[in-house]
């Protein structure tokens, strides 16, 4: 039996104090002349010693309840008992660590381990047992303890290197816990790896295996690596253009430290070369190669960078990338007809040719429903009302995912606008500042930070909306269940969103011409309505790639669909259903081109492996080994494996609950007695 | 004096604190006894003294000058007048001055308690002109003051009681064996003790004593705490004649304790009763006068 807390043990030296207590008082009492001790000595022994017996019963029941509670508070356990070896000789208990890592396909690594390994399994004698754990990020139990060095050697056979980095903390917990399970033999843990530097912190000091445990380390780092690897690639993942405007720069480091390489670099798409260059990479250093100008087809394009290394690692050579060219979003700008009335709405979604944007705009005396239709986000530019067949398309639209941004101003009927059953706000009066607040403008000075059409300005600290001035404004009030979203200095509201049960209207309360603010004069007023329109249109860039283990986000769209991720062997993981706007995570365990599938849309994501393996650089064994060595009296790391194993090892240490309860029962019974004991004095 | 009379004492409930002040053991006894005693007894027997009691008719060996001639004038018979007699008595005190005697729990120990009482009824017996000696004992007789009424004889048992030292065992089996063969003539002998031994032995002894035709009076000494056992602290209590120590918790103790001496003075009381020897229980915390008085009160109507 051995203790997780053995320093509170100290704290059963509380027991010598009702003893000390009692000799003290003993030797102390005081002497009282009496004429006879005639009547005293007469009184009943019996009646004497039961007291006396019961005094010492309770004293003798509350130490043990003292014992008691410091033996459950030093957390006993019990370890297994070594099982005896047949020719006398102490059995080895061996816990062997394989790196199965992706910097181990480097050269002929891998192959060097399992001889290792393998050499290990020959060496054991026939009392000695061994458990195999292969670990790179994650950390497995690949044998349970044995004997068997057939089985122990089919296990080293069919190991794979991984594509996964390394992670050196996962794996001594592992092998401390599986030293659990062989209980009191002698132990020992061998290690074969190449102690790549990034597989630890070195700033953390980390007590995971115990001093009992003897250390072998079989180093298989690469003395001078000559290793070029494609540290990371960065894309613009969506064109709205044939042709890729977007940019495509490849980072590629030189992990040499003797001569800097000439690096030939191509980018290809579905497997279509599609340009290439040659780099020079100077000594333990970076270069960026950067790829723009081709074409693209619609819909995704699978990415692939490519450098001819010519080093023992072929793994970080490639790197994979997504790439989806859109159509336009499809804007309409409704206005009342007057002149210039929609200038800076069109010029701010129609600016540039690569804006994502195709607009029209229409007065809303010549709008149809079926025109309303045809487009992705509808702004209703304060025209006074709506031709009530277009007011109901426009709700049925909200329910397929249109997005809907109303301004309302100098033109707008207040009137029929509050009488509009679903729009989200309550117009009021127009305010004109100068007149009705007594100073020249207000700014909108709050905003819900976390919402993603203010995202370019929590990104950016030059484009700020708070230079804006606005001189007038439509007075409005949010409807229950509808957001405001930004306020003016006064507290008034500026753009109020609808609810979530009639999601995809905004309502902005000041006209866009530069009579009742100068927004479209600010930095701000571009930022704002492109994405003011993308989040109404629900549209949102992905990521070009993930790392390998990390996990990729999938998100539901209006409807409840269901979800599905075809892996790059083309195997089907099914997500499940996921309801309008869930988010689930996948987590890849195999590096290449994911496919998910929600309801209708399918998106491509690149997996690549963590490039950080690709930085060979070891650290010295016995620094490791360092870090993770237990000192004397550090609590030991309790735990198992299976189900069985685990509850197993909580029976161990369960011995602290029956102490309390054995305490539980002595207080019981120290009360009755002494409860007893005062009634008969 | 013909008839004794019990006043109500002028002095009542002298504290016997304040008696221990009072150097002069005389001086102590008399305090105490004046003014509510007259007489302690009365004579057993009828004589011939000054107060009439009644005629008898004469009887061959009557002295001749006891007859009533004026009665033989008128009736020509002889008859014999008798008187009541103011024969006097010897009173004994039998004095416990055994180890445990010395215990007292406050400032009056039972041994002073008991020399009080003992000079007390030496005083009064002495006035009373009847004989007074003093016996002093342990497991045997330390001293022994002969009765008698001569001159002087208060001052030798005065001075006697003054000396007197507790020491050892108490024996009660011993010195009443010595005084029932000592005593030749009956008397009114007095023991003054904590009575520590076994109701046996003292019963054995006092009623042969009452057997001889005395009259016995027993005064039973005991401290308050003797009586009560108030004593809360575990302590060792050292038995003041045999120094033999013990641990006690009194709180443990104390019903049995009191138990057992309630039952050792009931039964000394029971037997006493029985064989008409008078018990008188003193408490060394209550005024001396007080055990007397009550006493002397049963007594006198006893008589």
């Amino acid at each position: 039996m051995s203790f997780l807390n053995p320093f509170l043990l100290f704290g059963s030296l509380a027991l010598a104090i009702p003893i000390l207590i009692h000799l003290v008082r003993r030797e102390k009492s005081e002497i009282i002349p009496f004429s006879s001790l005639m009547f005293l000595l007469k009184v009943p022994k019996r009646s004497i010693r039961q007291q006396k017996i019961k005094n010492l019963l309770l004293m003798a029941l509350r130490l043990l309840i003292l014992a008691l509670l410091v033996g459950a508070f030093a957390r006993p356990y019990l370890t297994q008992p070594a099982k005896p070896s047949p020719n006398g000789t102490a059995n080895r208990a061996i816990v062997m660590m394989l790196d199965n890592s992706y910097s181990m396909r480097y050269g002929n690594n891998f192959e060097r381990l399992k001889a290792e390994a393998q050499r290990r399994i020959d060496s054991m004698r026939a009392s000695d047992r061994m458990s195999i754990i292969a670990f790179n990020e994650n950390a497995t139990l690949l044998s349970r303890p044995t004997s068997d060095k057939n089985a122990l050697k089919a296990v080293v056979d069919t190991l794979e290197p991984s594509f996964f980095g390394t992670r050196y903390y996962e794996a001594f917990t592992l092998a401390d816990r599986a030293f659990g399970e062989f209980g009191g033999d002698q132990k020992q843990l061998v290690v074969i790896s190449d102690f790549q530097r990034n597989g630890w912190n070195r700033s953390s000091r980390e007590s995971i295996i115990g001093t009992d445990v003897k250390t072998e380390t079989v180093n298989l780092a690469v003395q001078s690596p000559n290793n070029v690897g494609i540290d990371s690639v960065s894309v613009d993942q969506t064109s709205f253009t044939r042709t890729y405007t977007g940019r495509v720069i490849a980072r590629i480091h030189n992990y040499r430290n003797d001569i800097p390489v000439d690096v030939p670099v191509t980018v290809s798409l579905n497997d279509k070369e599609m340009g290439r260059k040659t780099l020079t990479v100077s000594t333990k250093n970076s270069a960026l190669a950067e790829f723009t100008g081709f074409d693209l087809q619609l819909g995704f394009s699978k990415g692939r960078v490519h450098i001819d290394s010519k080093d023992p690692l072929k793994v970080d050579d490639d790197f994979l990338f997504s790439l989806e060219r859109r159509e336009k979003l499809r804007v309409l700008i409704v206005d009342a007809g007057k002149a210039k009335q929609s200038l800076y709405l069109r010029q701010a979604f129609t600016s540039s040719p690569d804006l994502p944007f195709e607009v029209a705009v229409v007065p809303v005396s010549s709008l149809t429903p079926e025109e309303v239709a045809k487009h992705e986000v509808v702004v209703i530019n304060d025209v006074p009302r709506l031709p009530d067949k277009v007011r109901d398309r426009l709700d049925e639209l909200r329910k397929t995912g249109q997005g809907q941004l109303i301004i309302l101003g100098e033109n707008a009927d207040a009137g029929w606008w509050n009488s509009y059953a679903k729009f989200p706000a309550k117009a009021g009066q127009r305010i004109f500042v100068a007149k009705d607040r007594g100073k020249p403008s207000v700014a909108l000075t709050t905003y819900d930070r976390n919402h993603s059409i203010f995202k370019p300005f929590e990104k950016s600290t030059r484009v700020v909306l708070n230079s804006a001035q606005f001189f007038a404004y439509m007075n409005v009030e949010a409807k229950p269940g509808a957001v405001v979203l930004a306020k003016y200095e006064d507290g008034s509201p500026v753009i109020v969103e609808s609810s979530k049960e009639d999601h995809g209207m905004l309502v902005f309360n000041s006209t866009i011409d530069s009579k009742w603010n100068d927004l479209p004069l600010k930095p701000s007023f571009l930022p704002l309505f492109h994405e003011m329109v993308r989040y109404l249109s629900r549209y949102n860039e992905n990521r070009s790639w993930y790392n390998l283990g990390e996990a990729i986000p999938v998100t539901a769209g209006l409807e409840s669909v269901a979800g599905a991720v075809i892996d790059p062997k083309g195997g089907r993981q099914a997500l499940g259903q996921l309801t309008t706007g869930q988010v689930k995570y996948f987590t890849p365990t195999l590096p290449g081109f994911h496919e998910f599938r929600v309801g209708p849309d399918t998106r491509l994501v690149a997996v690549n492996p963590p490039s950080s393996e690709g930085n060979l650089d070891a650290m010295p064994p016995e620094d490791l080994l360092a870090s993770v060595q237990r000192t004397q009296g550090e609590s030991q790391q309790t735990g198992f494996f299976g189900s069985e194993e685990k509850a197993e090892y909580a029976r161990r240490q369960m011995i602290w609950w029956y102490l309390l309860f054995i305490a539980l029962l002595a207080g019981i019974a120290e009360i009755y007695i002494a409860n007893q004991s005062y009634k008969a004095s | 004096m013909s008839t004794p009379v019990v006043e109500q004492p002028k002095n009542r409930f002298i504290d016997p604190k304040v008696l221990m002040k009072i150097q002069n053991l005389e001086l102590v006894a008399r305090s105490v006894v004046e003014g509510f005693v007259q007489g302690l007894h009365r004579s057993p027997y009828l004589g011939f003294s000054v107060d009439f009691a009644a005629y008898r008719q004469y009887m061959p060996g009557d002295e001749i000058r006891r007859i009533d001639w004026n009665v033989f004038s008128r009736s020509d018979k002889l008859y014999v007048k008798l008187y009541e007699g103011e024969t006097n008595t010897r009173v004994l005190i039998l004095l416990d001055i055994s180890g445990s005697m010395n215990y007292g729990s406050g400032e009056i120990k039972k041994i002073d308690y008991a020399r009080i009482l003992a000079a007390c009824l030496s005083y009064f017996a002495y006035h009373q002109r009847d004989g007074v000696g003093l016996l002093t004992f342990d497991t045997q007789i330390r001293s022994h003051v002969p009765a008698s009424r001569r001159r002087g004889q208060l001052l030798t048992i005065l001075s006697e009681i003054d000396r007197i030292q507790p020491s050892e065992l108490t024996e009660f089996r011993k010195p009443l064996r010595f005084l029932a063969e000592y005593l030749t003539r009956r008397g009114v002998i007095v023991l003054i003790s904590d009575l520590y031994d076994e109701p046996d032995n003292i019963l054995a002894g006092l009623k042969v004593l009452k057997s001889k035709g005395n009259d016995i009076i027993v005064f039973h000494i005991m401290d308050n705490f003797e009586l009560t056992f108030p004593f809360e602290e575990m302590a060792q209590f050292e038995d003041m004649e045999t120094k033999r120590k013990l641990h006690v918790i009194p709180e443990y103790l104390r019903t049995q304790y009191l138990v057992i001496i309630k039952e050792h003075m009931e039964r000394l009381r029971k037997e006493l009763s029985g064989s008409r020897i008078d018990y008188c229980l003193m408490d060394t915390s209550k005024p001396l006068d007080v055990g007397l008085f009550s006493y002397l009160a049963a007594r006198s109507k006893s008589i």
